[in-house]
């Protein structure tokens, strides 16, 4: 394993290399932390929680599988899901998986699959009266697409997702935000795990540790009004979060095995499609 | 440098939706930018949110974050002109401190860090100062 220092030093670089850019700066200071004092219980419990930085995008989370080899993210396609939905819950929760559907097109390098997402994306996203201010987005990433700039798609992707979460807090569907991010980690995690029953391998398997992001997702549906927390799907979500919660709350030091991985894409495969066929 | 346009134009688009309600927040996101457009040269991407807060000496903010091993993350944080002091440290899940690569100069401060086991960490931002500081704080990650 490559000493941290590797991909440090050219980031150190890097930060000299703001200079030009126009900052009024002359060098700063770059070196190892000094050890700080470890957090408290109650300094621990204050920490805010954020959801566009406290839940991880699935690019971040594909991103860190590339490095384990070379994951073959064709064979993760899934035929294209209804769009209709049978309520907004179930849109959201769509538009989730769709949103994830569209970063493993990228990290496949299949334009033609990004801009068939991109279209169900929006067209998801005008049933959920959002469709305006994703639009734009839509053409971008079609031109992204078409360019083959897969890196600019990356930030593209998590730039729409965002703006459909804002573009739902100013429509005061806040509560639906939850749902999109959650629709998104399950399809992730179906997705790495496929990965890992094709093709085992213990440094990806390591990655699927995530305890507090499930209960962070678990504790955000706990809040959501009561009409929507009986929502029949989002009843069987928030049972079958706690499921995979189990799955994928591990020791830093544990390994899933091989079986482990199977069941916990058993788990999300599973709850992907309820998710897509809204039951 | 047409990629950094086009992150910074994201974000800064992102920025006025997300909630840079103040000048104060508007200048500290904007010196953030120019610190992570850095770490972008090298290949970071950057995180389409931003956490706005406040801090002085002995109150300190943290943020919680999932992280995955393999991945290097650099959290850039950054105030207005008249911020000095900023720090920003990791901890684990915990609550312990982590090693981390640190920058400081002016009104600016960021910690890179490639964590072993994927999970919850804790980024705090602190400063040595006695009035009141606001920051902007994001993060990039490769």
């Amino acid at each position: 394993m490559a000493p941290p220092w590797k991909w440090l030093l050219p980031s150190i670089i890097a930060i000299l290399a703001v200079e030009p850019l126009g900052a009024q700066q002359t060098g700063g200071e770059s070196s190892p932390t000094p050890a700080a004092s470890p957090l408290t219980e109650a300094e621990k419990k204050a920490a805010v929680a954020i959801d566009s930085l406290t839940v991880p995008t699935p690019g971040e989370f594909f991103k860190a599988i590339d490095k384990t080899g070379k994951p073959n993210w064709v064979s993760q396609f899934r035929p294209p899901t209804p769009i209709g939905g049978v309520n907004r819950a179930q849109m959201a929760l769509n538009l989730g998986t769709l949103i994830a559907d569209g970063y493993i097109a990228v990290e496949a390098q299949d334009g033609q699959q990004v801009k068939n997402i991109g279209r169900d994306v929006l067209a998801l996203a005008k049933k959920l009266s959002v469709s305006d201010s994703v639009l734009a987005r839509g053409k971008s990433i079609t031109q992204f697409a078409e360019d083959g700039s897969w890196d600019q798609l990356n930030e593209e992707l998590e730039a729409t997702q965002n703006e459909v979460k804002k573009a739902m807090e100013e429509n005061r569907d806040t509560d639906l935000i939850t749902l999109v991010s959650i629709g998104g980690w399950i399809r992730g995690t179906q997705v790495v795990t496929g990965l890992l029953v094709e093709s085992y391998n213990p440094e990806t398997a390591k990655l699927l540790r995530q305890p507090a992001l499930v209960g962070y997702l678990r504790g955000k549906l706990d809040q959501l009004p009561t009409k929507i927390r009986q929502d029949k799907l989002v009843v069987k979500v928030n049972t079958d979060l706690k499921n995979i919660a189990t799955l994928v709350s591990f020791p830093a030091d544990h390994v899933p095995t091989a079986d482990e991985v199977k069941t916990l894409n058993q788990a999300s495969a599973k709850l992907t499609k309820e998710i897509s066929a809204g039951e | 440098m047409k990629r950094l346009l086009l992150s910074l134009s994201l974000v800064l688009g992102a920025a006025m939706l997300f909630g840079a309600d103040t000048d104060d927040q508007t200048k500290a996101h904007s010196e953030v930018l120019d610190l992570a457009g850095a770490f972008q040269n090298d290949g970071f991407k950057l995180r389409d949110g931003t956490w706005y807060g406040q801090v002085s000496q002995g109150h300190s903010q943290a943020l919680q974050v999932n992280l995955y091993s393999g991945n290097a993350y650099w959290f850039s944080v950054a105030g207005t002109d008249a911020s000095t002091g900023l720090t920003v440290s990791v901890f684990d899940d915990h609550g312990n401190p982590v090693e981390v690569q640190t920058y400081q100069k002016d009104n600016k401060a960021a910690a890179g860090f490639s964590p072993d086991a994927s999970g919850l960490y804790y980024v705090e931002v602190s400063s040595s100062a006695q009035a009141a500081t606001p920051f902007c704080l994001i993060y990039s990650y490769k």
